[in-house]
């Protein structure tokens, strides 16, 4: 009797469609220079605004740089760039995006829905929905992206759900060839859960670029300058990866986000400017780097 | 998974998938040998796991594959991903449609190439600029249109 690895082809079933899939999103990701998941963890700790700045910083730089909203059921992206009332469209070569002011190139679930609404995952077996949910996520990240025409970018974005398992099967997802930026803040819960992420991912090729430290400090609109936000802790994890920047609090950039708008649009933005670019400035350094 | 007829040592070939009930699948193979059928059905869990992987599983899958636009099973706008059920307030512009513009063959081709989950929220939008600029009928010129006015 003839084994399985004896026989061609898998007789109609799922596996060949698959693998085609991945061929498919792979030539599709082809045009792409770097890719960059951006996780943390820990959830609240301002990674989608600060996902959505950096693009938009690096695209002020010149840079072609498109933002992939990965969190099918917690979606900002669309909103972050002011882009959720447009639909994606078909074009000549593939599923044509959102792009937002600073001409960033927007692929988030958020288009597809009415404010408020929710994803839903009918299922046939109510109550073991745990059992396929990441699965059948993934499944539609996957046909999204086999068919999304990026064209060429330096670099694209990836805005992860948070959970440090999340963060480890999304790179896992993405490929060996996509690097890993962290965000945490500066309080000894979140950099607890920020090590999780990092331990996590210390079992997969990816290369983890280091973390960004958000809300590090309180930009005062006043005097200008920046103050602690949370108190000195002894207890932090200490985290064995490179700084890439320090990007301070400012209710400006808040204000800014629910607007869908860019930091760059505002001429003398103060240290939160400054520390945005820096850091901009020092994680594409990184990712130009033969590691 | 693959299907061994072990008297015939032959590879046993999907002839027929059916959902003949909401959560089970009846998938039958035959072997092209002896003509031997048999049929799996199913549990609900598995039912989910299949329909999880994102993947088409029927004679017309295949064809299907290499035409996205073709509906898989085989009956013109037919939908069997899960994803239009999740979209409650979007499907109802997909059902709002039939007293929109008309398409024309080769721009409906085009909206059925892109996936299913972004179809009524590009409908919508098309249609929308279709009825801004007083056109009764949406083709190509109609979609370079949109995505002019959407910025793309």
């Amino acid at each position: 009797m003839r084994t399985y690895s004896q026989i061609q082809g898998d007789g109609g079933s799922g596996a060949e469609q698959i693998a085609d899939l991945e061929a498919a999103i792979a030539r599709r990701m082809a045009g792409i220079r770097h890719v960059v998941a951006v996780g943390s963890g820990k959830g609240g700790v301002g990674k989608s605004t600060l996902t959505r700045q950096l693009g938009a910083v690096l695209a002020a730089a010149g840079k072609r740089v498109g933002i992939l909203d990965a969190d099918l059921n917690g979606p900002s992206q669309a909103m972050l760039h002011g882009v959720r009332n447009v639909p994606p469209l078909p074009g000549e070569e593939g599923l044509l995006l959102p792009v937002s002011r600073e001409g960033v190139k927007v692929l988030s679930v958020g288009s597809l829905l009415a404010e408020g609404e929710a994803l839903s995952w009918p299922s046939a077996s109510p109550r073991h929905t745990h059992v396929w949910r990441a699965t059948r996520e993934l499944a539609k990240l996957a046909e999204l992206l086999s068919a999304v025409h990026w064209g060429p970018l330096d670099v694209l974005l990836v805005d992860l759900p948070p959970g440090p398992e999340r963060t480890a099967q999304f790179a896992d997802f993405l490929g060996p060839q996509t690097a890993v930026v962290l965000v945490s803040i500066p309080s000894a819960l979140a950099r607890g859960v920020v090590a999780r992420s990092v331990s996590a991912l210390g079992a997969l090729p990816n290369r983890l670029l280091g973390y960004v430290e958000n809300m590090s400090g309180y930009a005062c609109a006043g005097c200008g300058t920046v103050r602690p936000l949370f108190p000195e802790s002894q207890e932090a994890a200490e985290l064995s990866l490179p700084c890439l920047g320090r990007v301070p609090f400012d209710p400006q950039l808040a204000a800014l986000s629910d607007d869908g708008r860019a930091i760059t649009e505002v001429p003398e933005a103060g240290p939160i400017a400054a520390a945005l670019a820096e850091t901009a400035r020092t994680l594409f350094e990184r990712l130009e780097e033969v590691p | 998974m693959k299907f061994l007829c072990v008297p015939c040592d032959s590879q046993m070939r999907l002839r027929a998938t059916e959902e003949n009930e909401p959560s089970s699948l009846s998938v039958v193979y035959e072997c092209p040998e002896c003509g031997y059928e048999m049929a799996m059905l199913t549990n609900q869990h598995e039912t989910d796991m299949v329909r999880s992987l994102g993947v088409r599983i029927g004679p017309a899958a295949a064809a299907a594959m290499a035409n996205p636009g073709m509906a898989a099973s085989g009956e013109p706008g037919a939908s069997r991903c899960p994803f239009s059920a999740m979209l409650g307030g979007t499907t109802q512009v997909e059902a709002a449609t039939p007293s929109g513009p008309e398409w024309t063959p080769g721009a409906l081709a085009r909206l059925e190439s892109i996936p299913e989950m972004v179809r009524p929220m590009a409908r919508a939008g098309i249609e929308m600029v279709a009825r801004e600029n007083g056109h009764q009928v949406i083709d190509e010129t109609v979609l370079a249109d949109a995505r002019a006015r959407f910025g793309m």
